[in-house]
């Protein structure tokens, strides 16, 4: 995966030198940053066959409560986290309607991705709302650089390597991957499956407010629209990086590098001229072929491990 | 007839098949013994067309058969019970009886043609349900009632029975044999295979038997053959493994004081009135009866499954079990039950994965960090211990063979120590040898001191393993069986007629 994404960017590097410039690389990560965020809590729930629709619009009205706490005179550090923390209530939201409501996540969140977006627009009357002023210390901050680096790329980072080590080495990351991989056997293990999944949607949630926070400081306002169609570039982001929608296997990491793939391939179009009208379809074709190849590669695995363990 | 000739099949280099012969003729019933891993279910894929052979030939009625897929094998009048339930569950009743070949009537599914079809074929099956029911709600046995149902749809001129009562209680199968002695008499030829020998002695009428990927016994007639004999042959020199009873205790020189899963008053609607039970540590206690008679339901009140709606029942420890699944586990509960793949293991996790998932995962023992290299090592122990047959603790378990997926099982239970074993049917679909080491598994559980119930559809494995068998009859004990009544047929008798036997009086 790490391969694929550093090959991609030499070869686009190769026609167009400008591409591998510090500047428009750090870009490149920035830019995916945010997606990234969003694709690590997916890979949690993909992990134990859930699914969050609503990670576009968590990220839009978390972005927007942060502005508006700010707009009241919040100090811009209380106001972002306590957008994180509404990120969570909404991603607590989502695991009540599933837990009590016994709704199947997909259409649960299908829901609250009208909702919450709905809300986001209501509230902002549509247009956007002001954040931290650049010169505060929170916007100068997140747009700071680190060895090249801008924050958000840094979160992404620390997110990933953090949550990495909870899906592998901590009873929750077991869990999870328990729970997709057989629901009745975890259950019938001792494994709190409607806790777990309660968790998860927080953490997705969390994520959410997370994202959206670094948008407001970085960009210096919250347009209602913003977001919109993330939770599909979200998901491919997951898919592409490695994790099963059969649930079971996820890789934090491979969501990440999901994520800054896909950007890689959006701005690397860019460099080729290609009409910005065909991005969505390249972009589209660039999923099919990464899936497609692990799927492929994975088949071809299988097969061979088939071989080895005869079972009668 | 249905014959092949010379059939290999190796699988990387393991030879599964090393040229087999094996024929079946129209109104007979032909069993098809050996251990698992003799390649009876190789042999059987390669019959009904999901597994192309390396070499040799089928013939149906002496012409040449060419079958790819099981839809080939279909319409040629070739149908497969397997073990392996197949159902369709979120489909209903109808829908699953004819999969892919639903009459259609100007392009749509006939539903009242299936339905005319289907209630015969039911009925004489003795599978009372409601055609729109939903798979889900069904028992196990009406289950697998309904995929024979499925494959006699098909009117089958040769039908393959893999395992076919290994979830039928003892009238069903009796029932079941019925329908096939009469299918033979239609001259449908049936291939029968199972490791219920007795079944097999009583229903068929030519026996061959399997070893090491070869015919160790070819085509003789099932009445020079008995238990005995049969087993010898698929062991061949090895030594059989037995099935001997344990000692049986005297349920009376029970000390009242000492601990002991006790049962109060324990009812549940229709299913358990009123039953008190007491069960002292390191014993094993059966619970027998026919489909719906309580023994189930009262197994999964103790495990914290369902809530009773009056009653309660007490932990040896004194406590009162907390009635949700993870309650009972967090008290020392163990819930073992014979359909692995749905409530035992993760198939495509390791075994050290999976050992690890009740102590380390469910119950988080190891506190916050998880270490994968102590886990494998544990795991490794347990594996060395239980005997459990993989190449490594990396191996995913799916590989495995159904015996060892059962002793993971076991593995990870007995990674956390448990107080309480609830087995439900623990060797469903187990070869004799690895039924016999679990169920030295279990006499260790008893003298660490372990309580142990056992629900199982074999009346034999309830009489060879358990100290005591509490029959249920109508959603009450109507009675226990120990020392010279406990015994297979009496256990039967018992659970069919709900009257104890005579000198032995009902303890409620």
């Amino acid at each position: 995966m790490l391969a694929a994404t550093i090959a991609l960017v030499l070869l686009i590097g190769a026609f167009h030198p400008r591409f591998l410039e510090a500047g428009q690389l750090a870009s490149i990560l920035n830019n995916a940053a945010y997606i990234g965020i969003l694709a690590c809590g997916l890979a949690f729930l993909l992990a134990m066959r859930e699914l969050d629709l609503s990670v576009g619009s968590v990220y839009a009205l978390t972005a927007l409560a942060c502005a508006m706490l700010v707009q009241e005179g919040v100090n811009p550090w209380l106001a972002a986290a306590l957008a994180i923390v509404v990120g969570g209530l909404l991603g607590l939201v989502n695991a009540l309607l599933i837990q009590y409501a016994g709704l199947p996540s997909i259409v649960a969140t299908l829901a609250t991705l009208a909702m919450y977006r709905g809300l986001t627009l209501a509230l902002s009357e549509g247009t956007q709302v002001l954040g931290p002023p650049l010169e505060s210390s929170f916007a100068q901050v997140v747009s700071a650089q680190f060895l090249g680096i801008p924050v958000p790329g840094w979160t992404l980072i620390v997110v990933a390597s953090v949550l990495t080590v909870v899906l592998r080495a901590t009873p929750f990351g077991y869990r999870v991957r328990s729970i997709g991989s057989n629901p009745d056997a975890a259950a019938f293990s001792g494994i709190p499956v409607g806790k777990v999944r309660m968790q998860a949607f927080v953490l997705t949630g969390v994520l959410g407010g997370l994202a959206g926070v670094l948008t407001i400081g970085y960009l210096g306002a919250a347009d209602p629209n913003t977001g919109t169609g993330y939770e599909l570039q979200a998901i491919a982001a997951a898919v592409i990086g490695g994790t099963s929608l059969a649930g079971g296997r996820a890789t934090i990491v491979g969501a990440a590098l999901g994520a800054i793939l896909l950007g890689v391939v959006g701005s690397g179009l860019a460099y080729f001229s290609v009409p910005i009208n065909w991005n969505q379809f390249a972009l589209g074709a660039v999923i099919l072929g990464a899936v497609s190849l692990d799927s492929f590669v994975r088949r071809r695995r299988r097969q061979s491990r088939a071989a080895g363990g005869l079972r009668l | 007839m249905l014959e092949a000739q010379g059939i290999r099949k190796t699988y990387g280099g393991v030879v599964a098949l090393g040229g087999v012969d094996f024929s079946v003729r129209p109104g007979t019933v032909h069993a098809l013994l050996g251990e698992n891993g003799a390649g009876k279910s190789t042999l059987i894929k390669v019959l009904v067309g999901a597994l192309p052979p390396d070499s040799g030939v089928l013939r149906l009625d002496g012409r040449e058969l060419r079958v790819r897929t099981t839809a080939d094998a279909v319409d040629s009048g070739i149908a497969v019970v397997s073990q392996e339930l197949s159902l369709f569950p979120d489909l209903d009743v109808l829908a699953n009886l004819f999969p892919m070949r639903e009459p259609r009537r100007g392009g749509l599914v006939a539903r009242r043609r299936m339905a005319e079809k289907a209630r015969p074929v039911l009925d004489e099956l003795g599978l009372h349900v409601d055609l729109d029911q939903s798979v889900e709600e069904l028992a196990l046995e009406q289950r697998q009632l309904l995929e024979i149902a499925r494959a006699l749809c098909t009117d089958p001129r040769v039908l393959v029975l893999d395992e076919p009562t290994s979830a039928l209680h003892e009238d069903a199968t009796t029932q079941l044999h019925q329908v096939i002695r009469r299918l033979a008499a239609r001259d449908v030829a049936i291939v029968y295979v199972s490791h219920h020998l007795e079944d097999v002695l009583d229903v068929c009428d030519t026996v061959t038997i399997m070893r090491d990927g070869l015919v160790a016994v070819p085509a003789v007639p099932a009445h020079t053959l008995s238990v005995d004999r049969i087993v010898q042959h698929m062991l061949g020199d090895r030594v059989a493994a037995e099935m001997e009873a344990r000692s049986h205790i005297d349920s009376d020189a029970v000390d009242p004081g000492a601990p002991a899963l006790r049962f109060e008053d324990v009812t549940l609607g229709d299913e358990l009135r009123g039953v008190d039970l007491v069960v002292p540590a390191g014993r094993v206690v059966g619970l027998a009866g026919v489909d719906g008679a309580g023994h189930r339901a009262l197994l999964s009140v103790a495990a914290g499954v369902v809530r009773p709606d009056r009653g309660r029942v007490v932990l040896p420890d004194g406590r009162s079990l907390r009635h949700s699944i993870r309650g009972a586990i967090e008290q020392g509960v163990a819930i073992i039950s014979g359909d692995r793949k749905r409530f035992g293991v993760m198939l495509d996790k390791s075994v050290w994965d999976n050992v690890a998932q009740v102590s380390t995962v469910g119950l988080r023992r190891d506190g916050l960090l998880v270490r994968a290299g102590r886990l494998r090592d544990r795991a490794q122990l347990q594996v060395a211990s239980l005997g459990i047959k993989t190449p490594s603790v990396d191996q995913e378990v799916g590989m495995l063979s159904g015996g060892n997926q059962q002793k993971v099982v076991f593995a990870k239970w007995f990674e956390s120590d448990p107080s309480v074993l609830l087995l439900d049917d623990p060797t469903r679909g187990i070869d004799v040898g690895a039924k016999a080491e679990i169920y030295k598994l279990l006499q260790e559980q008893s003298r660490r001191g372990a309580v142990q119930l056992v629900a199982s559809s074999d009346p034999r494995e309830l009489a060879a393993i358990c100290d005591e068998v509490a029959v249920f009859h109508e959603g009450r004990i109507c009675a226990r069986l120990s020392g010279a009544h406990l015994n297979a047929h009496t256990v039967l008798e018992v659970m069919n007629t709900g009257v104890p036997p005579a000198i032995d009086p009902p303890e409620r």
